[in-house]
């Protein structure tokens, strides 16, 4: 039987934290992102608030990209020219709203040994609180099943999915669990019953006065997400070379630099940005206040 | 590979094929595949099928078994046993004589009785520890029974490869207990305990005739299961009772149990749910329907994740109900079509995914589109996928609770939908509650 991957339910503090990916033997085989608490997640469910939707690419090629907050943390959300339907989706949303959005993992290694997550959306749309809510709860639900299953595990001697399976945990959280174990040796569950403890409250007005808004468990995410800014500019300053080179003797400073003012990059970051460019062997000065494209 | 170890799989592709196929070009086809293009058996095997005609999924996939853990309709199976007791005796064929084997196979988890088609294709004898692959399993008194069809191979083996103990298994097994949600096709010697929820006596035409079966549902608390009785054991509506020696077929995935006169019913004097409380439908996850292959009168709690193609205004043939495709139907040709709404949504729960059919009714009151509103927007639109995009914007991402049976099948589990309501729940008293149990457990 072919059955449709699940859409996990799972807050974005663990989410960040993954920085493992599988991927099955057979060919075409699906990747799956495994979370600290054994998630294999292929696909997910995610309900937040919407707080910047904007097109990083051209108007013929989008590059449409989002950020999603839930109570313990951010999803960063993209989709271009090859997922049409969904970048269309995305250009007609006005944040701030409560958004859903189906959707596939993604991972991004800059490098070997790190593994940034976000999330490729299939559908989405503009719910209501109350569905946002509902969502808080079951994902509330489904990582203390997590945490449950992760405990049990740490209890064995030689954690396997059958056992986890004897215990009633489903095939995919079993094996999730103990590929996770082995990836993330020093897994604190005592923190996401903290997250899970303080999300529940989150939902509770009783404790709002008292209840700090929920933390994250790990940094990561915000650093991600300058790094992946810093590269988008660096696109817009080589576009901006490549258009004021119009004879192919390099493109004058001076130009340069008020391009990249009308484009929203400040003198200070443009500098930043073609010292990068220049230690990346990207471009070159040919002659004193001129850039070129190598 | 050898050209004996192959002369099986030639023999599996030819089966597979039909009758009017050419050995030798299978022989062919199959050594320039493992021997030139170097791919795997299988992917050779699949590839032949597929080329010269033939249905690959027909070709036997088969898996090694304990005997303890065989199903009671095994399609192919492969078994390490020493053959415990073995006999031979003639049966009439269309008025002729065959010999065939039969006898009792044992390994380390238990013994079975097995029946060898044909007596002249094997030359194994009491004691010997064989290799048995691509037999199947027929249901004899709710017990599994090995057969070995045309397809079978027989491979001689180390006598130490299986050890018995002395004595060791009347080949008679306890039933074992099992809950309704539990049961799951292919199972056999069971004992359910349940009331009987409805009943009717039919009369089916079998290969030995005429046959009474008596029919109907028995329920627990854990679900309800539909059963075929093929021995009148004077069941009653409402009564409980204890079968001892049942088993499972599936139907579309949907588990079913059967029992004839070798199983046993009682009535047990015991408590339990009164009909009221056992005809409502019953609360499973995805995930554990997905395991039981399906169920009757099933309740889902999810949230709807994509609708479908197909979904919203449809036109169906007014002869066969089919939908057509611009006013044409596949069998019919060109008909006059009437208009009907539709949805197929996927539901996902967190613990799995199905598809879910809702029929004119359910939509509307789902969506609150009616039929003649839809015909009248699509009308105005010139287009009548704009019903089934105003459907998924009203629907996507909404919690619902469904009502109704689910099937499954190679594509995936089903539910024809009978009842269906969009609930957001109450979240504040719940998530309390979560909380009261975190805190009380730190």
């Amino acid at each position: 039987m072919i059955s449709r991957e699940v859409a996990w339910r799972v807050f974005a503090a663990e989410y960040n934290s993954s920085n493992l990916e599988v991927k099955g033997q057979e060919e075409r085989a699906p990747s799956y992102v495994v979370t600290p608490l054994g998630a294999m997640i292929n696909r997910l469910f995610v309900v937040g608030v919407v707080t910047d939707m904007e097109n990083t690419g051209t108007d013929e090629e989008p590059l449409w990209r989002g950020r999603i907050t839930d109570p313990t943390g951010t999803f960063y959300v993209s989709a271009g020219q090859y997922q049409p339907e969904a970048a269309m989706a995305m250009s007609k949303i006005q944040p701030p709203a409560f958004l859903a959005v189906v959707g596939k993992s993604r991972t991004y290694s800059p490098e070997e040994g790190t593994l940034y997550v976000s999330v490729r959306p299939e559908r989405l749309t503009v719910v209501d609180e109350r569905i946002r809510d509902y969502w808080v709860l079951e994902t509330c639900r489904a990582t203390m099943r997590r945490i449950s299953a992760v405990e049990e595990a740490l209890q064995m001697d030689a954690p396997s999915a059958e056992e986890l399976m004897k215990l009633g945990y489903p095939k995919a959280l079993s094996e999730g669990v103990v590929a996770g174990l082995s990836h993330y040796p020093d897994i604190d569950t005592s923190r996401y019953r903290t997250l899970v403890m303080d999300t529940l409250k989150y939902l509770l007005p009783e404790y709002h006065a008292e209840a700090e808004f929920p933390g994250k468990v790990e940094e990561g995410p915000e650093e991600l997400e300058e790094e992946r800014e810093d590269i988008d500019n660096e696109e817009k300053v080589l576009a901006i070379i490549d258009k004021l080179d119009k004879k192919g003797k390099g493109a004058p400073w001076d130009e340069i630099v008020d391009e990249a003012k009308k484009g929203g990059i400040g003198k200070n970051e443009l500098e930043e940005l073609t010292n990068s460019l220049l230690d990346k062997g990207l471009i070159y000065e040919p002659v004193l206040g001129k850039m070129k494209r190598i | 590979m050898e050209r004996e170890e192959l002369a099986p799989h030639v023999r599996e592709i030819a089966r597979v094929l039909g009758k009017d196929v050419d050995e030798q070009a299978i022989w062919k086809e199959l050594e320039t595949y493992l021997n030139l293009y170097r791919v795997s058996l299988e992917t050779a095997k699949r590839s032949i099928v597929k080329k010269l005609g033939g249905d690959p999924s027909s070709l036997a996939k088969g898996t090694r078994k304990q005997i303890g853990q065989l199903g009671v309709s095994e399609q192919s199976v492969d078994l390490l046993v020493k053959v415990i007791t073995v006999n031979q005796r003639d049966i009439e064929v269309d008025g002729t004589s065959k010999p065939i084997l039969y006898g009792i196979l044992g390994d380390e988890s238990g013994t079975v009785p097995f029946t060898a088609w044909d007596a002249d294709r094997y030359a194994f004898g009491k004691g010997d520890v064989v290799l048995i692959r691509n037999a199947y399993t027929k249901e004899w008194g709710g017990q599994p029974q090995v057969n070995l069809g045309n397809r079978a191979i027989v491979e001689p083996q180390d006598p130490g490869a299986v050890s018995i103990g002395e004595g060791q298994g009347p080949y008679y097994q306890e039933p074992k207990e099992v809950r309704i949600a539990g049961l799951q096709d292919n199972m056999g010697n069971v004992t359910v305990t349940g009331r009987v929820m409805t009943l009717e006596k039919k009369s089916v035409e079998t290969s030995a005739g005429a046959k009474t079966v008596f029919s109907g549902t028995i329920a627990d608390e854990t679900g309800k299961v539909q059963f075929s009785a093929w021995h009148d054991f004077e069941l009653k509506q409402n009564e409980v009772i204890t079968i001892r020696g049942a088993y499972v077929r599936g139907w579309r995935g949907i588990p079913q149990l059967n029992f004839g006169e070798r199983a046993q019913v009682i009535r047990p004097q015991v408590k339990f749910p009164g009909a009221a409380e056992l005809s409502r439908p019953t609360a499973r996850s995805i995930g554990d329907l997905e395991r039981a292959g399906g169920g009757i009168e099933i309740l889902v709690t999810g949230t709807i994740v994509d609708i479908r193609k197909g979904t919203g205004l449809i036109f169906r043939c007014p002869e066969c109900n089919r939908v057509v495709q611009k006013g044409s139907c596949r069998i019919h040709g060109t008909v006059s079509a009437s208009p009907d709404l539709r949805i197929k949504a996927v539901v996902d729960d967190g613990s799995s995914a199905m598809t879910a059919i809702m029929g004119r009714k359910i939509t509307e009151s789902l969506t609150g589109i009616g039929l003649e509103d839809a015909l009248r927007k699509a009308r105005e639109a010139m287009n009548p996928d704009v019903i089934g995009e105003k459907i998924e914007g009203k629907l996507f991402a909404q919690p619902v609770e469904l009502v109704g049976n689910v099937t499954s099948d190679e594509y995936g589990l089903m539910m024809i939908v009978s009842a269906a309501k969009i609930v957001v729940p109450e979240v504040r008293e719940q998530a309390a509650a979560l909380l009261a149990t975190m805190e009380g457990s730190t």
